[in-house]
């Protein structure tokens, strides 16, 4: 599939910020295997006095950008041609659980794509035992990693409510999960936590979703946001096998990668200290257009 | 000491109270004295000479050692229910001795680890060739919040991770030493030692220049050299970075940096512009290219590390990857004191050299591998248990770290369940019997359990190791007692030679060549501390002076409702000053502060300028407690006003004509204007009661001059004397001038002829009041004036502080 994805961020500052500086991952890359990108470009308004693009440890786009003058809102505003092509869901190869420790321990590698970066409790996920005792029954009602993965997915679509109102940015797995309420990164996040409370290694995908419903099927949920879902290793063989929990579903081809993290802290849109005493409030519009 | 002290020493030495008296425990090995009691060689001379100096004699030079610590204002703050508190430096007088032939062994040993350290802090950041050929557990690294990723594949500007490193060591059963912790993050404590030398040598000098004791300041002047050669001066700078105050080791970054001459700076401080980390100071941003930081590396940077540390630097991290920027020592290099890392050690040191370490760790294991894990359970009595991914020492962590044996049957059964369950949290570490070191405890000396820090620094032409360090000793005989946290002592480590050592200090030789350094740049927010010192030292002296010229009036009326204390206290009460207190809470309140401020600054301060300021404190809280109003408050008054001019005098006379000076007397003269202006308008309006101009004069300390300069007195005269008299010292006209002189001097307060803007407004102020008469002054334009003067710390503060 071939996307046309525009993403504008605006802030309002309640009193003029200045001498700030903000990381900012936005923009899609080309990933073999998942997507190719054609065109991309971040742009700030006002223009910052610094700017400069790298890839951080993970490979992700990171725009760094600072404003030495001061500034009472702030505009970020992203467009991109990417086209996406995912490998057929295959036949199940990923080992039973009671496995995967071993498979982990012969990965010798601290590549950003070894699953060990992905085991431990993170910023927004701590290895919460409820969570944990949740995760465990889609272990005995399946045997295979991909299996118990597939399950507690949807579990989560099947037992959560989507309610943009019940969380923040700032929500923690353990939060979401004692509600059972949130948005796509709070899904995202619990069942990031209870598979690693399994040990089975776990990451969060930042991106956006193509939200125009086919015909006769319900709306998707995740319009006019930014998205996030969840990756699995699923063994050495299966490798990293995607899910969106929010949809109860695997990732498509209608999903567009922006990058990978432990958890939301990595792959934050925008992240930075403003120095303003005031509130801030934002917004943001998204783009998902099928393109020919 | 002439032979024949040697001799009476000598035989004394045969019924020593203080050897006879001494009790080694059995089966642990001891510092001063062998199994049989007798003591070692190089113990012999020191016991003998303070045997011969008498209880009496040492009590009073230890004495002398603590109020020399009391003094230099040496302290440690400590965290525990009630808070952090400062405590008094816990020094133990007897130095421990170490024979340097057994100390070039340690030196060796510890350069060869620090060396194995920088290749593995090098390969993990890099090339991981020890986790790819299993010498190193990808996970064990992955999952450490030590393992800053925004730093792999970053090689450091000069090539090396490690420039500064500590490690603890502790002596076993065997006479060997083993490395119970290594420190290579932000290692603490070498002020300290340099402290303990100068207060240990305080009462033992005369043994100490008898005994050839290898001296520290040479390790000190090869590391500053090398932190100045890495800079790059004079385009750019080293600095020292520090959490701040509230840091249980501020005192020694302060120390150190005023010992070194190098900048203390916060991370507020620091700026990153383009891709370079920059300094704010008075004269705008400058590059600094060598930062020693002595705060853990996730709190440097909130853009890329912990987003909630208050204390960093947002881009930090990107200076770093660009190059511009040196670390001592290298963000990330903390997860090398990952316990569990310890377990590795002896199979990559293998690996990368060939042999085992000379110097080897405390026996480790990491029970997320089997068969280590198998050894702990089956050792489980004989061994510590703690958190895998702790970086604290064995010693310290006294709440998450545990003795085996020394748990109850509950205890031990859930922590065997819980290794069993998840291995990869925890460490075991066979626990050892650390031999003991004297200690006076009364006029006894007896053995306690002591470890060893010892300090590496990176120079061009390799490590250099302190020639000392510093010990901690325990307060009971438990192993794990001797954290400083928990009551330890902290002494001196004397390497003792048998040939006379080198005299060496931090000054480089004249022969050398005659070089006059850069004068240093003055970072704003010292600059700022400075100026609101100056200000909150007269403010206190102002509001003194008031409320005793209240009280004498009080003291002689006991009239309360004499309209001239009645118009007083209105007078005072806008400012929150509640004269019907003795010792107010805003007197009080604006000494606190000028400590603070100076608290702030520390490093800028000779002891002496600190012990004086603290005093005042001390003396204003006790004052609060005791001091009536009236008389007694009269006094008390009188005292204080004594050592504010004390502390005064001190800055006067001791304090380089530096900028840092400019903005304190800044401070101080603003203040003194705006209080001085406002004051003289209140008393001499029109409606003011009987008594108000007298009172002024005595306010205005200028009761004298009066008198032998006017017939008679008059709003005018007093005007005249106290706001435009230029040589009046107390006078409003008095303190633009210095103002005036003082703000000219600034940086760049006359670039190129142009005024800036602070200057132009006092030049403004000045000259409006140098053409003024007596009659123009009313209470309005007293005011007005008052105003103008404050406004001159907004166009400063904009100017230097923003």
């Amino acid at each position: 599939m071939l996307y046309d994805i525009r993403l504008q961020l605006h802030y309002d500052y309640d009193r003029a910020a200045g001498g700030s500086r903000h990381h900012v991952h936005v923009a899609p890359q080309t990933i073999p295997n998942v997507q190719r990108v054609i065109a991309s470009s971040v742009s700030f308004g006002p223009t910052p006095s610094e700017r400069s693009d790298f890839l951080d440890f993970f490979g992700n786009a990171v725009t760094s950008v600072a404003f030495r003058s001061a500034y009472d809102e702030l505009d970020i505003r992203m467009s991109a041609r990417v086209s996406v092509s995912r490998p057929e869901t295959g036949l199940d190869v990923s080992p039973k659980l009671a496995d995967l420790g071993g498979e982990i321990a012969t990965v010798r590698s601290l590549a950003p794509d070894a699953p060990h970066h992905f085991l431990a409790a993170s910023d927004f996920v701590d290895l919460d035992p409820a969570i944990t005792d949740y995760a465990r029954d889609s272990f005995s009602a399946a045997s295979s990693v991909t299996g118990i993965a597939n399950d507690l997915c949807d579990r989560i679509y099947a037992d959560f409510t989507y309610d943009g109102e019940a969380t923040t940015v700032a929500t923690k797995a353990a939060d979401a999960f004692a509600i059972r309420r949130g948005v796509c990164q709070d899904f995202s996040h619990v069942m990031i936590a209870g598979l690693r409370g399994l040990g089975i290694p776990a990451g969060y995908v930042s991106g956006f979703l193509r939200t125009i419903p086919p015909p006769g099927k319900e709306r998707l949920e995740g319009a006019d946001a930014m998205h996030a879902w969840v990756k699995v290793w699923c063994g050495q063989q299966a490798g990293w096998q995607e899910f969106d929990p929010t949809n109860g579903m695997r990732a498509s081809n209608d999903h567009i990668t922006v990058g990978y993290g432990r958890d939301y802290s990595d792959v934050a849109p925008i992240v930075g200290v403003l120095k303003t005493t005031g509130s801030q409030t934002g917004e943001q519009a998204v783009d998902v257009v099928p393109v020919g | 000491m002439t032979r024949g002290n040697h001799i009476k020493a000598k035989r004394k030495l045969a019924s020593s109270p203080l050897l006879d008296s001494y009790r080694p425990i059995p089966g642990v090995l001891d510092e001063m004295v062998d199994a049989q009691g007798q003591p070692r060689p190089i113990w012999k001379r020191f016991i003998s000479v303070i045997e011969e100096l008498g209880a009496d004699e040492l009590q009073a030079r230890f004495a002398r050692a603590d109020q020399y610590l009391r003094d230099s204002g040496v302290y440690y703050r400590v965290y525990d229910r009630d808070g952090a508190s400062e405590r008094e430096w816990p020094l133990a007088h007897v130095p421990l001795l170490v024979d340097d032939t057994e100390w070039a062994a340690i030196s060796a040993g510890l350069t060869e680890r620090a060396d194995l350290f920088e290749a593995i802090c090098a390969d993990i950041y890099g090339a991981n060739r020890l986790v790819a050929d299993g010498l190193l557990p990808a996970g064990l690294i992955a999952s450490s919040p030590e393992y800053l990723r925004p730093l792999v594949g970053v090689t450091p500007v000069g090539g090396h991770f490690l420039h500064f490193c500590a490690f603890d060591l502790g002596r076993g059963p065997d006479g060997g030493w083993w490395v119970l912790g290594d420190r290579m993050q932000a290692p603490s404590g070498a002020g300290f030692a340099l402290e303990n030398r100068v207060a240990t040598t305080r009462a033992l000098s005369d043994i100490y220049g008898e005994m050839h004791v290898h001296r520290l300041a040479g390790f000190f002047r090869r590391f500053r050299d090398a932190l100045t050669s890495m800079a790059g001066e004079p385009a750019g700078r080293p600095a020292i970075l520090t959490p701040g105050p509230l840091n249980e080791t501020y005192y020694e970054h302060a120390y150190i940096a005023r010992y070194l001459g190098v900048m203390l700076l916060e991370g507020e401080d620091l700026t990153v512009t383009n891709g370079k980390l920059m300094v704010r100071t008075v004269s705008g941003l400058k590059p600094i290219t060598v930062l020693w930081r002595r705060l853990d590396a996730a709190f440097a940077d909130p853009l890329e590390l912990r987003p909630d540390s208050r204390i960093g630097t947002p881009g930090l991290t990107e200076a770093i990857r660009a190059g511009s920027v040196t670390m001592v020592n290298a963000l990330g290099s903390g997860i090398l004191e990952t316990r569990a890392m310890t377990a590795f050690l002896p199979g990559v040191a293998q690996a990368l050299t060939g042999k085992p370490l000379d110097l080897p760790s405390v026996a480790t294991w990491w029970c997320g591998r089997e068969t280590d894990r198998q050894t702990v359970l089956a050792n489980f009595d004989r061994m510590m248990i703690g958190p895998a991914l702790s970086t604290r020492l064995p010693f310290e962590d006294d709440n998450t770290t545990v003795l085996g044996s020394s748990l109850d049957s509950d205890a031990r059964a859930s922590l065997i369940r819980r290794i069993k369950a998840d291995g990869a949290a925890f460490v075991g570490q066979e626990a050892v019997t650390l031999a003991t070191a004297p200690v006076f405890v009364g006029r006894t000396l007896e053995p306690r359990p002591a470890s060893l820090r010892v300090y590496l620094a990176r120079t061009p032409d390799g490590w250099a190791v302190m020639p000392g360090g510093f010990a901690r000793i325990g307060f009971s005989l438990d192993n794990t007692a001797i954290a400083m946290q928990r009551g330890g002592q902290a002494a001196d480590v004397w390497v003792v030679s048998d040939k006379p050592v080198k005299q060496e200090s931090l000054l480089p030789n004249e022969r050398d060549g005659f070089k006059r350094n850069l004068p240093g740049t003055l970072p704003s927010r010292a600059a700022e501390n400075l100026m609101w010192l100056g200000r909150y030292i007269e403010r206190s002296e102002d509001t003194a002076r008031i409320l005793r010229a209240y009280h004498a009036r009080l003291a002689e009326t006991s009239d309360p409702d004499m309209p001239l204390l009645a118009d007083i206290r209105d007078y005072l009460e806008p400012y929150g000053i509640d004269a019907e207190a003795a010792i107010p809470d805003a007197l009080i309140g604006s000494l606190d502060s000028a400590v603070f401020s100076a608290g702030q600054i520390r490093d800028r301060f000779s002891p002496d300028g600190w012990l004086a300021l603290r005093d005042l404190s001390k003396t204003v809280h006790r004052f609060a407690t005791q001091v009536h109003p009236g008389d007694d408050a009269t006094r008390a008054m009188t005292v204080l006003l004594r050592k504010i001019a004390g502390f005064s005098g001190l800055l006067g006379e001791n304090m380089y004509r530096f900028t840092g000076w400019r903005f304190l007397e800044i401070g101080r003269r603003l203040e003194r204007g705006i209080q001085m202006a406002r004051s003289l308008a209140w008393l001499t309006r029109d409606d003011a009661p009987d008594g108000a101009l007298d009172m002024m004069l005595e306010i205005g300390d200028s009761v004298m001059t009066h008198r032998r300069q006017y017939a008679y007195a008059g709003r005018r005269s007093l005007v005249d004397l106290l706001a435009l008299d230029p040589l009046n010292p107390r006078s409003v006209f008095f303190q633009l001038d210095r103002l005036k002189h003082e703000i000219s001097h600034l940086p760049e307060a006359g670039e190129r002829g142009h005024l800036s803007p602070a200057a132009k407004d006092v030049l403004r102020i000045h000259t409006g009041l140098a053409t003024d008469e007596p009659g123009d002054l009313s209470p309005e334009a007293l005011n007005a004036l008052g105003d103008d003067i404050a406004g001159l710390y907004t166009s400063l503060a904009k100017a230097y502080f923003a």
